[in-house]
């Protein structure tokens, strides 16, 4: 069995004493539900020397007329079952309904989802595996076998609900040694897979904030991926928009497990005010697939998974016109 | 750093120092020997390990034990002072259990559904149990048992529970296994399961090239290193060994050289894991990196580096081909000539791993007198045990092989391994027993499974679809080492030669020594890839002559009594009742061709051996003993070899010997797979088991129930043709109302012998096969016969296939319990849908695993495995243990064609490369190619 050694571990009851506790440790890291971080920590690509445990803090969603709260330890099954966020954020419930199987929904963390680190076919892969490659630009070495140069590390943005939320316009509540701040979701990511959060080290999040959509939203996450169950996403889609009768207000099309960060897609204000017919759905699909290029860093071939940006974009937008008719 | 925690585990309250490190998982069954937890992937894949935490299912395996709070359940938590939970009895009396190793998380999982949705419907069955990788059973007979366990399942249930066949009053019953109760309630032993004291624990140095010379290996760092207790390298067991005894090309540590990435280099023992992982990363190896050969054609190349330079006899290899096959039967060349229709192209069959959900695992521990024991998670107790002593430099009345549970095999666990001779080798420097568990990346490394096979295929058909040629070259990439090389070389032309027969036929097969892990017999060992090009070619053949392809398969069926092509004896053949029965079943006249684009349906059928005629090495000895005891307890004690490997053959034991004394399948103890206590069986490999350690059961049960009727004659007095039994007695036939239990009759068959009861049966070689060079590989005392028919939907806008339903109708000669069938063929479909759609055991150019996890490498879940719907077809075998042949290996060929087959009319593309992945079909839609 792969084990993992030569850490401690400390158990916090409270975001202020796990920032403390994080604070008094040398190379400490977070850890809630773990299904991320103790692979990583199993494939000697994390070392920390004391994980602080987030479990013993209480999650939980919160509504008023203007947003919905969520605390970022609420687990995965309680984001897709929750009646609040099902009632008001039905693409965030479908996310993360989808998001690997049973077991993780009921062990990882919407934080932990938010935060999840990207991912690459060279780079989950145990210690002995990546001494055999010559290891990895993200992990001990210097060369990013998926470009295949020393620069660039295109390890996958794989989560489900970070499309979604950035659709959502999500906003991130955070504590850290420099004290407290909110972060637009949309600020959180860069094109870097080896650094892809701009945030702080010790910096927790605390609360997922989301602004409740207005009357006439329709909204979808769809997941590509081999299995129907267990696998990370191959490629995701989160479309959130307002229609009113066939009339396009709003519209954010967000792709996930492309690029180390997630996709929004660009000039879609130019359907604002369109009617969602076939012709623009397909000019919207279009515009999809020109703005997409998946890397190789993870399963699904690359070209292929491209081509499904448009056919996903076309049937989700098929979708929302139904459902916004109905 | 180890610290106290408190757990609350199943309703107590226990304080258990483990460091802050472990995980639930390691506490739960190294702390508190609590092992009815299993590990199978290492890190959260595959559902093994999952336990209740306040209810909820959680991956014990990703839960650090010192930040679990609230109320743990393992399995052994599960059931009451009353019984077994309706759950756990439910998933016995289901036929969900076979190997079981994944089933106390499967258990769990279900437990959690039923609470909170006591009536689930099959969608939230098949999604509350998708994280939960079962690699036996195709998931159908769990969800089954999970609607049983839903409407309310006894807790105690008899072990022959259906009605028997027509004359018998066992066999043929609906039943349950002889071991699966024990394997719902967590309590079964598999080989991690083992803890003995002082035990130390191992691991093996792998290879990080995949060619190169080992210029030094210095263990010196290792040794000194506190808590280590032996370090052994190649050359501390240099003995060459191989499954066939022919062509023995491997050592247990790399000598000299090493020729993949993942090759055990050189091995440790510790005082744990832990220490055992730092003092292999202490042994410094320098290597001197030669050329790799990446795959078999790279193999066949001029100039190709050679992967062995000399073989086994000191003769240096001229190539990379370690094996070829090349035999004609007829005038091929005619019969092409004859053919209205001939089909020529290439297809290529991807490598596939067996992923059995137990990682391989084994304990060694010497005797004060220098005795060895080893208890390994493998099929082949016996072949081990002959190994060990030639390796190790032993006598074989010095070694002991111990076959505890095994968690699934289906051929990965079919010849030894590093580990096993690791931990002999060890424990007897270490003096003190050792036990090595592979990681789930070291199982990809060991692998054995299926060979990639590149083959090109030529078929021709008369008008009248009658088959006048075959033509086959294929060329099959072997891995490092021979494995079972010879016979999967002959494997590939030899068993394609039925059901469906042909006139001529030609065929070469060779295999190539590639710089990857070794390839071996994986389920269906050697023909399941040229089955799907044979298959789909004749579908191509049936198109180009308008023919329907089950029709034109009917045609050229090879008959019970009749040879094929290549001069196998077919003694049975239910093949036209199972074409009839998937023909009826899918509707097949009214649909196939006819339904909308996208939706197809698709025919293949297969054969497959019941065991090998011959065995590996020559000789004049029983294939299979059996040994019986019995006293005047009224139980029967069975002894034999047998390796049940979850197929059930522990009950299938139990049943003919109840069968034939009359003695409740309850009453009757199955002692298998110890080389000590147990008559030889040759082990769990191509299908022989059911055949020949029923036969052997057979003959040992009748001689039982022989001495227990002539002493109830005897003892009243009558002749014994007077006597009959049934239902459990032994009675008069002239006056009904004089009856004794079989309990009662073995009291007095104890007291007329005058000795312990004891009877003994074999399996001897009866000599079958072709008068000619390579004739004897193929050639089996009876053949299966199968077909499947199946329904796809193919996404003409993203490629994804959709297998909706497989309609797998299988002859088995005879069901000695039709669950067990059932299950069998259900299995076998799965693992071939597996391979058809998803799975792909690939290297980069390099010779690096392009996955070893079971993440990377996609074994499928519960929610897109199909409907599988097994149809049973006897036709008695007359060879067979009550007619019965085999079931377990067979089902598995038509599936991947017949899916091939379906895509092709669905939407009209012909594809020839597994797996069927979305973008292929997708590209392939595109460019409309037919």
């Amino acid at each position: 069995m792969l084990r993992m050694d030569g850490f401690s571990y400390v158990h916090a009851a409270s975001w202020p004493e796990a920032l403390a506790l994080w604070s008094a440790h040398p190379e400490a890291m977070y850890v809630s539900g773990g299904t991320d971080l103790l692979p990583n920590v199993k494939h000697g690509l994390f070392k920390p020397r004391t994980l602080v445990g987030l479990s013993g803090i209480r999650g939980g969603v919160d509504a008023d007329s203007d947003r919905v709260v969520i605390g970022a330890t609420t687990c995965l099954d309680e984001v897709a079952s929750n009646p609040i966020i099902r009632a008001m954020l039905p693409p965030l419930a479908q996310a993360a309904a989808l998001v690997a199987s049973p077991q993780i929904r009921a062990m990882g963390t919407l934080g932990g989802n938010v935060l999840l680190d990207t991912r690459c076919l060279y780079y989950n892969q145990t210690e002995f595996w990546r001494r055999s490659l010559g290891y990895c630009l993200k992990a001990d070495g210097t060369w990013c076998h998926v470009v295949g140069g020393p620069k660039t590390c295109v390890a996958a943005q794989s989560s489900d609900t970070v499309p979604v939320l950035l659709a959502l316009n999500a906003v991130l509540r955070l504590i850290g040694p420099g004290g407290a701040r909110e972060l637009p979701i949309r600020d959180l990511f860069r094109f870097n897979g080896m650094d892809h959060l701009a945030i702080a080290k010790g910096e927790l999040l605390t609360d997922i904030v989301v602004p409740t959509p207005g009357p006439g939203f329709v909204g979808s996450y769809t997941k590509l991926r081999t299995r129907e169950s267990i696998d990370f996403p191959q490629l995701g889609l989160a479309l959130c928009a307002t229609l009113e009768g066939g009339t396009l207000r709003s519209i954010e099309l967000v792709l996930g497990a492309v690029n180390p960060q997630p996709k929004p897609i660009r000039g879609l204000e130019a359907f604002l005010g369109c009617s969602l017919d076939d012709a623009a759905i397909d000019a919207i699909a279009d515009l999809v697939f020109k703005q997409t290029r998946p890397q190789e860093s993870i399963a699904g071939d690359a070209p292929w998974r491209r081509q499904m940006a448009a056919v996903f974009t076309r049937r989700a937008l098929v979708a929302v016109r139904a459902a916004g008719a109905a | 750093m180890k610290s106290l925690i408190q757990l609350r585990v199943n309703g107590e309250d226990v304080a258990v120092a483990v460091p802050q490190a472990w995980t639930l998982l390691e506490t739960l069954r190294y702390a508190l020997g609590l092992t009815g937890t299993k590990q199978g992937c290492d890190k959260g894949d595959c559902g093994a390990c999952t336990v209740l935490v306040n209810g909820k299912p959680t991956l014990s395996c990703l839960t650090l034990a010192h930040a679990t709070r609230g109320e743990v359940t393992t399995i052994e938590g599960v059931a009451t002072p009353e019984g077994p939970d309706p759950v756990q009895r439910a998933f016995d009396v289901s036929g969900a259990l076979q190997c079981g190793f994944c089933q106390p998380g499967m258990i769990l999982s279900a437990k959690a559904l039923l609470a909170r949705a006591p009536e689930p419907t099959d969608a939230e069955i098949r999604e509350a149990l998708s994280g939960n990788l079962c690699r036996c059973t195709g998931y159908t007979k769990i969800f089954e048992a999970v609607k049983l366990a839903a409407a309310g399942c006894e807790r105690h249930v008899p072990m022959k529970y259906g009605a028997p066949a027509e004359g018998f009053e066992v066999i043929g019953a609906r039943g349950r296994k002889a071991d699966s109760i024990g394997k719902a309630m967590g309590t079964t032993i598999y080989a991690d399961d083992i803890q003995l004291p002082r035990m130390a624990h191992g691991k093996i140095l792998r290879s990080t090239e995949a060619h190169a010379r080992l210029l030094s290996v210095d263990t010196s760092a290792a040794e000194a290193l506190p808590g280590v207790f032996a370090v052994i390298t190649g050359a501390d067991l240099p003995t060459a060994y191989c499954i066939i005894p022919w062509t023995p090309d491997e050592t247990a540590l790399a000598v000299g050289k090493v020729r993949y990435i993942g090759e055990g280099i050189a091995a440790v023992a510790a005082v744990d894991e832990e220490t055992a992982n730092r003092a292999i990363a202490a042994i410094r190896v320098e290597y001197a990196r030669l050329p790799n050969v990446s795959d078999a054609a790279a193999g066949v190349a001029p100039g190709a580096p050679l992967v062995h330079e000399v073989d086994w006899k000191g003769r240096p290899w001229e190539s990379n081909v370690c094996k070829e096959a090349d035999l004609r039967f007829g005038d091929v060349e005619a019969g092409f000539a004859r053919a209205d229709a001939i089909v020529e192209d290439r297809w290529f069959y991807e490598g596939s791993n067996h992923a059995a959900i137990e990682p391989h695992c084994a304990v060694g521990q010497w005797s004060a007198d220098g005795r060895l024991t080893v208890w390994s998670a493998t099929q082949v107790g016996h072949y081990l045990h002959r190994e060990l002593a030639k390796v190790l430099g032993l006598r074989t009345e010095d070694v002991r092989v111990i076959q505890p549970a095994v968690g699934g095999a289906f051929g990965a666990k079919s010849e030894p391994f590093d580990l096993e001779f690791c931990v002999a080798a060890l424990s007897r420097r270490a003096g003190r027993p050792v036990k090595i568990l592979y990681t789930r990346e070291e199982v990809f490394y060991a692998h054995r499974g299926r060979h990639p096979m590149d083959m090109a295929f030529k078929v021709g058909a008369t008008k009248d679809g009658r088959i006048t040629a075959v033509e086959s070259d294929i060329l099959i990439d072997g891995g490092a080492y021979h494995s079972f090389g010879l016979v999967t070389t002959y494997y590939s032309g030899q068993l394609l030669t039925g059901p469906v027969g042909f006139e001529s036929y030609h065929f070469r097969s060779r295999r190539v020594y590639t710089n990857k892990p070794c390839c071996g017999p994986k389920r269906g060992h050697g023909s399941v890839q040229p089955r799907f090009a044979f298959e789909c070619a004749v579908d191509e053949v049936a198109d180009k002559l308008a023919l329907d392809p089950i029709e034109m398969r009917r045609v050229n069926v090879v008959s019970a009594g009749e040879r094929t092509v290549n001069g196998l004896l077919i003694p049975s053949s239910g093949i036209v009742a199972c074409l009839d029965a998937v023909e009826r079943a899918s509707d097949w006249k009214k649909r196939r061709g006819k339904l909308p684009y996208g939706r197809g349906l698709g025919v293949a059928t297969s054969m497959y051996i019941s065991g090998t005629a011959y065995p590996i090495y020559p000789n004049e000895m029983p294939q299979s003993g059996v040994l019986l005891r019995a006293d005047r307890s009224g139980r029967i004690t069975v002894f034999c070899g047998a390796n049940d490997i979850g197929q059930g053959s522990d009950g299938m034991l139990a049943y003919i010997v109840a069968e034939e004394t009359g003695v409740s399948p309850d009453d009757i103890t199955v002692v298998s797979g110890d080389t000590e206590l147990t008559p030889v069986d040759l082990g769990s490999y191509s299908s022989r088991v059911t055949f020949m350690c029923g036969i052997a059961a057979q003959e040992a049960g009748r001689a039982m129930g022989a001495q227990m009727l002539a002493a109830v004659a005897k003892a009243w007095g009558v002749d014994e043709a007077r006597l009959r039994r049934g239902f459990g007695v032994y009675m008069d036939r002239e006056d009904s109302g004089r009856q004794v239990s079989a309990r009662d009759a073995l009291v007095l068959a104890e007291a007329a012998a005058g000795t312990p009861l004891s009877t003994a049966g074999g399996y001897r070689t009866r000599k079958v096969g072709g008068d000619y060079r390579g004739g004897t590989i193929g050639a089996s005392p009876a053949y299966s016969a199968t077909a499947h028919v199946c329904e796809v939907d193919v996404d003409p806008e993203t490629g994804i296939v959709r297998v909706e339903r497989v309609w797998a109708a299988h002859d088995c000669g005879r069901a000695l319990n039709p669950q067990l069938v059932e299950g069998q063929i259900e299995g076998s479909v799965y693992m071939g849908y597996a391979e058809a759609i998803m799975e792909a055991h690939t290297f980069n150019a390099q010779g690096l695993h392009s996955g070893p996890n079971l993440l990377d490498y996609r074994i499928p879940t519960s929610k897109e495995t199909p409907d599988l719907i097994a149809q049973i077809v006897e036709s008695l075998d007359p060879g067979g243990p009550y007619g019965a042949k085999e079931a377990g290996e067979g089902p598995l060929h038509p599936i991947v064609p017949a899916i091939a087959n379906a895509i092709a009319d669905a939407v009209g593309i012909r594809l020839r490369r597994i797996p069927f992945t979305p973008d292929r079909v997708l590209a392939a839609i595109r460019a409309g190619r037919a």
